[in-house]
Parts: structure tokens; sequence; C-alpha cells
């Protein structure tokens, strides 16, 4: 090698030659303090980092937690279906099923084939001008359509559209449609109750749906339950004191004889003798709760329980019972109710016939108004405003029913005369046909009411005694009597079974007058008579045809209504009598114009 | 001898760790399988929702009474044409 190489490369021959610390380069001469200010500088960043690192870790670590848990946690909804409502015996009346609601983006669903679009439309059941028409919004949400059932979703799902998407909401369905919908009600898109005991029991049958948080692993499998964020609360199935098959038997009879009366409107109700259940509550017209896109007023109308109407000739035992239970009159205590026409402060009343000389039992066979008006003579207004109290006419309804009415009672020191002698045979105070038949509870009972319930009950109620079981048994008998040959119902006559009852016709009011052309016809009955089971009532609203009173309207619809629904209940028969006997012209009550 | 007890606590260690390794692997099993039959018992409960409102449906006492009446040719009963037995009359 020679020198002038070892030249060119005295980087490497000074590298060679000379400790790298007794490298003359490093010999600068630097003051002490600067490698203290770097070494200071560094301590105290690693400090900072330290400090920082504990403030995140210690003090303010809620933050960042909740941000990491919200990059692996996820919320899930419990979902809770709102409860079943039942009948009696179990039968499913209202069940709510899981279904979707379909909504779209509308720009991205347009990018899909037209071809598919038009099978979207006709699965969704919509013309695809419609669905077009929806489409064209420069919202990003659209509901196409809503409680879509489960198999049109997975044919949808199939199609496998752009920017389509479901939502999970429930479906209530009520398989017994248009002859329970009076009872049961229904309820909105939304889940909740609108009408009957849907609404009633709302905040019971309501499920609120809960939530947990879990960690998901890659797969969508749950990792860890993390626990429950909101209990799901299940909404409670509820059993009602209705029979699935009575109440089929109560809507057949009250839409026949709408239709072959020729009637506006109809209803009837069953009650149950020992518990006060409502077994039966039936109105027609009706309408398909499954389907409400056509609903009119009158076919919504709850005619047994919301609609109040003057109780006529079937408030008539109800005055008599007054009279027998005060010991004023007895069932044989004669009353002359000839000419057929009386006066009370200048104002006359009046009968169908002159029926002579009658006994307390032949006035109400008959339905005379003349003979009850007499009784009720002898009763003081105060005694008689109690016993309708005791009743519950005029009082707000304690049973649990939307709409319920209380009718219209007023306090008897404002009632005139003439005003006291027409409530005796049932005007100028009003009752749903519901109370009325509760009203008729002391006679088929012995002579105590008791509460109604719409619920199953369990255990029979205790009841409230209003009158005598004497007198309550002296009714019966005369009741019984009017649906003979001989009395206002002799149409109401059950083959095989002994049964008893009241008529009643009042003219409807319209305007504030009562009507010359529009009337009601009512029947309330209690079968079978030996032990009384049920009582039934029956109103028939606006018979349009030859035949318009309560004895041959509401009567053999009662009649009809207690044989299919004795026989259905297994009663067995109280009479040998199958062959009934109605006289070619049956005595009818008036159709009083008070 | 402190050599001896450090290996056996190392063995023990490991041991317990594996034994959680398999716990939580286990239970993350047992919670996935309880999950699928939680789903499980949901559907159907769905699908007893479902039966017992086609129950309903078919058994409406209008349907049963139009079935009996046009395909089977069965006429509501009356007292007039039935026999009662009591039981201890003679």
């Amino acid at each position: 090698m020679t020198r002038t190489d070892r030249r060119a490369n005295g980087r490497v021959a000074a590298s060679k030659g000379v400790a790298f610390t007794k490298s003359p380069v490093l010999a600068v001469n630097v003051p002490n303090w600067r490698s203290r200010v770097v070494l200071f500088i560094l301590f105290f960043a690693f400090a900072a980092l330290a400090a920082k690192a504990m403030w995140l870790q210690g003090v303010s670590s809620q933050f960042l937690q909740k941000q990491g848990k919200s990059r692996y946690e996820r919320t899930l909804e419990l979902p809770a279906t709102r409860g079943k409502i039942t009948d009696r015996n179990g039968a499913v009346l209202a069940s709510s099923l899981p279904v979707r609601a379909v909504w779209a983006i509308p720009e991205d669903l347009l990018n899909n084939p037209p071809e598919k679009i038009a099978a979207l439309a006709r699965l969704l059941e919509m013309p695809e001008l419609d669905l077009r028409k929806k489409l064209d919004s420069d919202r990003t949400f659209v509901y196409l359509k809503r409680q879509v059932e489960m198999p049109v979703i997975a044919e949808i799902e199939k199609l496998k559209l752009e920017g389509l998407d479901t939502r999970k909401e429930y479906k209530r369905f009520y398989p017994q449609g248009e002859t329970m919908t009076h009872l049961v009600g229904f309820t909105n898109v939304e889940d909740v109750g609108q009408e009957g005991m849907e609404l009633f029991h709302q905040k019971a049958l309501m499920g609120v749906p809960g939530s947990r948080r879990v960690i998901k692993d890659r797969l969508g499998h749950i990792a860890e339950d993390l626990g429950m964020f909101r209990e799901p609360h299940q909404g409670k199935d509820l059993t009602l004191s209705v029979d699935s098959k009575l109440q089929y038997i109560a809507f057949t009879s009250v839409k026949n004889a709408v239709e072959k009366f020729n009637a506006q409107a109809g209803g009837a109700v069953v009650l149950d003798v020992h518990t006060g259940e409502v077994l039966a509550m039936a109105n027609y017209p009706t309408y398909n709760p499954n389907d409400r896109k056509k609903l009119t007023g009158a076919q919504l109308r709850n005619r047994v329980i919301t609609d109040t109407f003057e109780p006529g000739s079937t408030i008539k035992p109800i005055t008599v019972a007054l009279g027998l239970e005060t010991k004023r009159i007895t069932p044989d205590t004669v009353f002359d109710v000839s000419p057929g026409y009386m006066t009370v402060t200048g104002k006359r009343i009046r009968d169908t016939h002159n029926y002579g000389v009658r006994t307390v039992g032949g006035i109400i066979q008959k339905s005379s108004n003349i003979g009850v008006v007499k009784i009720s003579q002898m009763i003081p207004a105060q005694e008689m405003w109690e016993l309708y109290t005791k009743l519950g006419y005029g009082q707000a309804p304690r049973f649990g029913f939307p709409g319920a009415t209380a009718g219209r009672v007023r306090p008897w020191k404002s009632w005139k005369p003439i005003e006291y002698a027409n409530m005796a045979f049932g005007h100028g105070l009003s009752v749903s046909l519901l109370q009325m038949a509760r009203s008729y509870m002391i006679f088929a009972r012995n002579g105590d009411i008791i509460p109604l319930s719409f619920l199953k009950v369990d255990e029979e109620p205790v009841g409230q005694q209003v009158i005598s079981p004497k007198t309550a048994a002296q009714v019966r008998t005369m009741l019984e009597s009017v649906v003979g040959p001989e009395g206002t119902a002799s149409k109401a006559q059950v083959p095989g079974y002994r049964v008893g009852g009241k008529t009643g016709t009042a003219e409807k009011i319209v305007n504030g007058r009562y009507s010359r052309t529009d009337n009601i016809g009512y029947f309330v009955g209690i079968a079978p008579m030996s032990k009384p089971r049920f009582v039934i009532a029956v109103m028939i609203d606006n018979p349009r045809g030859a035949l318009r009173t309560g004895g041959s309207v509401a009567a053999p619809t009662a009649a009809d209504l207690a044989a299919n629904a004795l026989r259905a209940a297994n009663v067995p028969p109280d009479s040998s009598i199958t062959d009934i006997i109605i006289p070619e012209e049956p005595v009818e009550e008036s159709i009083d114009d008070a | 001898m402190s050599g001896k007890l450090n290996a056996v606590l190392a063995l023990a260690l490991v041991g317990c760790a594996l034994s959680v390794v398999n716990a939580r692997y286990q239970a993350r099993h047992l919670l996935i399988e309880l999950e699928r039959l939680q789903q499980q018992s949901r559907q159907l409960e769905i699908d007893w929702a479902q039966l017992q409102l086609d129950q309903s449906t078919l058994g409406k006492n209008e349907r049963i009474e139009q079935i009996a009446r046009a395909s089977l040719n069965m006429a509501p009963l009356t007292p007039a044409r039935t026999q009662y037995l009591t039981e201890g009359a003679k």
C-alpha cells in the first residue's frame, strides 16, 4: 500500500488508528450544562407522558372506557309482546304476531332493475304507480308498507333489492272478527288500544321492550353477556268473561232479527246470574277489526253499553217490586184500570186496551201503564229514587269498559207528579241496555244485586240486598206469566224451558221530541225460571217492518237466543212443554206516547 | 430445595392459567348455546301464538255451523226430539 492510498482512505485509517473517545473531533470544549439541559428535557418529557398516562388510567378513565365500549359492545333489544286476550275457555280473541314494516331509501331502491320493482309492488299489493309515487321523494327514509306479514317478507327478501330494509313490529290479529269486536276492541298500527277491552286494559296488555348489552365476536356470536340494561316487560294476558259460543249465538240472533225486522240496529247482552259476568255482548251492525278501512260510526257504536234509552215498560217490574217490598201492595191487590186512560195533573196516560179490573200480576202481564201509575202513586218519590240508585240507574258504571254510560235519573226533588207517573212506566229517565239487564239480577237472584264484570271471575261476588227473596220470587212469577200465551211476550217462549221477562217499547227521541215513526223494542228476560242461570236483554232499534213493538221484535229474538244459549250451556230443560202456543193476535203493549 | 419449589409453583401456575383459558372457552360456548336456545324458545313462542290463532280462526263458531249445516247436513237439536236421562230417576 502506498502513502497516497492511505491518504485517500484517511477515514479508515483514522478509525483504525485513533480510539473513538480520543478522537480529536470530540475534544470540543462544550460547557457542562448543555448536557444537563438535554437530560432534563428528556426527563421532563417522560414525566409528562407518565402524568398523562396516569390521568387517562386513573382520573378521567370514564370517557375512554365509554368510547372503548361503544366500539365492541352492542345493545340488543329484548322484544316484549302485547298480551293475548282470550275468552273464558281460553280461545284466543286477540293476539300479536311479529310482522315487518318495509321501508326504503328511494334513491337507492330506484337503482334496481324495473322488473324487480314491479315484482316488489306486486308483493306489497299496491299498484306500481303508487309505489313509484312514494319513491319520488327527497327523503332518505320512506315507509312503503307497514304490517307486512312474514311469508311476504320472505318473498321480498328473495328479490335482494338494494336500498330496501325492514323494521320489526307487531300486528294484532282478531280471529273472531266481527262477532266479538265490540267487546274486544282493537289497537292501532302502533299496538295501542283504541276501543273496548284493548283500550281499557291498555296498561296491563302493553309490552315494554327491554335491552341488554353484549360483546359480539367476529362471527356475530355473542361472546359475553354484560347484563341487562333494561328489563323487558311482557304484556299480561287477559281472560275475559265472554263465552265465544254464547257470543256467537247472541250475535247471530241479533243479526237475523235486524235483517228480519228491517231494523236499523240491534244489541243483546247475556249475563251470568251467579257471577255477574258478561257472557255475551253483541251489536249489529258491526265491522271486521282486521280490516278497518271503511269504518262508520254506526258500525263502531256499542249500543248495549254506550247508548242510553228510555226503558219503557221494562221498568214496570221494578216499580211493582218496590210496592211489594214496602208492603203497600200484595200480588193479589186489585186495581181498576178502566176505562183505559187516566189523567195526572191534566195530562192523559193511556193503555192500548181497557183491561178493566186487574191484580198486580195482571198489570204486569198486560203491561198496563195505568196500573203501574196507580201503584207508583202509593210510593213516595224519594223511595223510588233510592231504589233506582241502588240498581245503578244514573250511577257511573263500575265495571271497566270505556265509554260506558251512566244513564240519567234526575234528583227526586225535581220530579213533578206527571213526571213521576211517566217514570213508573219508564219515561223521563234513561239507562243503557246493560244497566237494565243488571237491574233484573234482583229478580233472577234472590233480591240482591252484584257488580258486573267483563273479566273472568274466580269466586262468586257478595251481593247487596235490594229487595227481599220473597218479593223477588213474587215478581219472578209475574215475569213468567208475561211469557205465556196471555202475556205481552208470548213470542219469548222457549220450548222445553220456563222463561220469564218483560217487554218494552219506547219511541225514540229525535231532535228533543218523541218520534211517531221511530221506536225501539226491548226484552229483558231470565232463563230458566226454575234455577235462573242467565239474564238476557235484547234491543232492536227502529224496526221498519210491520212488527214494531218489543213483544213482536225483541221477544222472539230473545227466545231464539235463550233456546240456543241454554242448549249450548247444557242447561237441563225444566219444562215438558215443547210445543209453544203463540196466540193469533198476541197482546201488545202500547207504543207509549207520554 | 427452593429451586424445586419454584418449579412446582411454576407448573401449578401454568396449569391454572390453562384451566382459566379452558373455562373461558367453555363459558363462551355455553353462552352461544344458551343464546341459540333462547332464540329457539322465542321462535317457538311465536309459533305457539300463531297456532293458537289458527285454532281460534278455524274453530270459529260461524265456520263450524256452516260446515255442519252445508257439508254434514246437520240440524240444531230441539228439546222436542231429545230424550233426557236423569240420574236416579225411574
